[in-house]
């Protein structure tokens, strides 16, 4: 493909630019996953106790969309650059499978019972539970991505 | 022997570094405490400067994120600890790997200046209608102080 081949020329031939890629994209889950953190301490009624959950995923949902966009763009550079070691990568898959669960999940579930009013609190700590577990595996499957090949 | 090879030599941590599994688990431990802090950096910081949570007063951001950004800086400076030194002839010649210490000190020094001036005096800012310079000047930069740090944490990794 033309345009798999000028990403991964641009990012392989350029030596400042797979390394901008990678702090991009590691600033970026640090802000996504992190944001979304402060939704989850709250429903497991931690951190900012003070204010609803509802309240505090409005404040943190532009964050956690505009550094997801940043994530996104910059993996997807990456991947391209190197489509064929991710091809055979064994966790790489895997990766993938457990961030389109963990995105699908954000934005419906946790979503949904984030916003909703007089939550069981049992409900809100499961699902916040759910969350972390998500966000956190898929920081360990890129870790592990790079390690196992 | 140098002291980078005598703490390389170490039992356990030469075990670590061989390891398979233990090495990217502790770097993986490593990177979850760094995006729970950061986002609590960044939410804390953009408070600060009337950005975001803006129900909250300063000090209950402050305060009620103090514990956590605490337990998160404890495993994440230990992991770190760890992945240094079983590594240590490695990092010892790294000019990332000194960039990042010297960014680190530089987070305490900011820690020193601004801790008694701003973050210790939530309750005067939560009085007053108007953001004052020196509360603009620790939230940025402590951003730009955090995106050094992981940049430099990257860039180690690109060194040889």
């Amino acid at each position: 493909m033309l345009i798999q081949n000028a990403v991964a020329d641009t990012l392989n031939n350029t030596e400042w630019a797979f390394p901008l890629a990678e702090c991009i994209h590691i600033g970026g889950f640090a802000v996504g996953v992190g944001s979304i953190a402060l939704v989850d301490l709250r429903l497991l009624n931690l951190g900012l106790r003070q204010e609803t959950a509802a309240r505090i995923l409005r404040y943190t949902e532009p964050w956690t969309v505009i550094a997801m966009i940043f994530v996104a763009f910059s993996g997807f550079m990456l991947f391209l650059s190197q489509v064929g070691i991710y091809a055979i990568n064994p966790i790489f898959p895997w990766k993938m499978y457990v961030l389109a669960a963990a995105l699908i999940y954000n934005f419906t579930v946790h979503r949904r019972v984030a916003t909703m009013k007089d939550a069981p609190p049992v409900l809100s700590k499961f699902v916040a539970a759910i969350s972390l577990l998500l966000w956190v595996s898929v920081v360990f499957g890129g870790i592990f991505t790079g390690f196992l090949e | 022997m140098s002291i980078a090879q005598s703490l390389e030599s170490i039992g356990f941590l030469n075990e670590f570094s061989e390891s398979v599994l233990v090495y990217p688990i502790v770097l993986s431990t490593h990177l979850t405490c760094i995006a729970l802090l950061g986002g609590m950096i960044l939410m804390t910081n953009l408070r600060l400067l009337g950005l975001t949570l803006k129900s909250l007063t300063i000090t209950e951001v402050v305060t009620s994120l103090r514990l956590w950004k605490r337990i998160g800086g404890v495993i994440m400076i230990g992991t770190g600890l760890l992945l240094a030194t079983s590594e240590a002839t490695k990092y010892a010649p790294n000019p990332f790997f000194w960039t990042k210490m010297i960014i680190l000190s530089l987070i305490g020094v900011h820690a020193l200046v601004f801790r008694p001036i701003v973050y210790n005096r939530t309750e005067e800012l939560d009085r007053s209608s108007l953001i004052p310079a020196k509360v603009k000047a620790a939230a940025i930069l402590s951003l730009i102080l955090w995106t050094g740090m992981f940049t430099m944490g990257r860039l180690i990794a690109y060194w040889d």
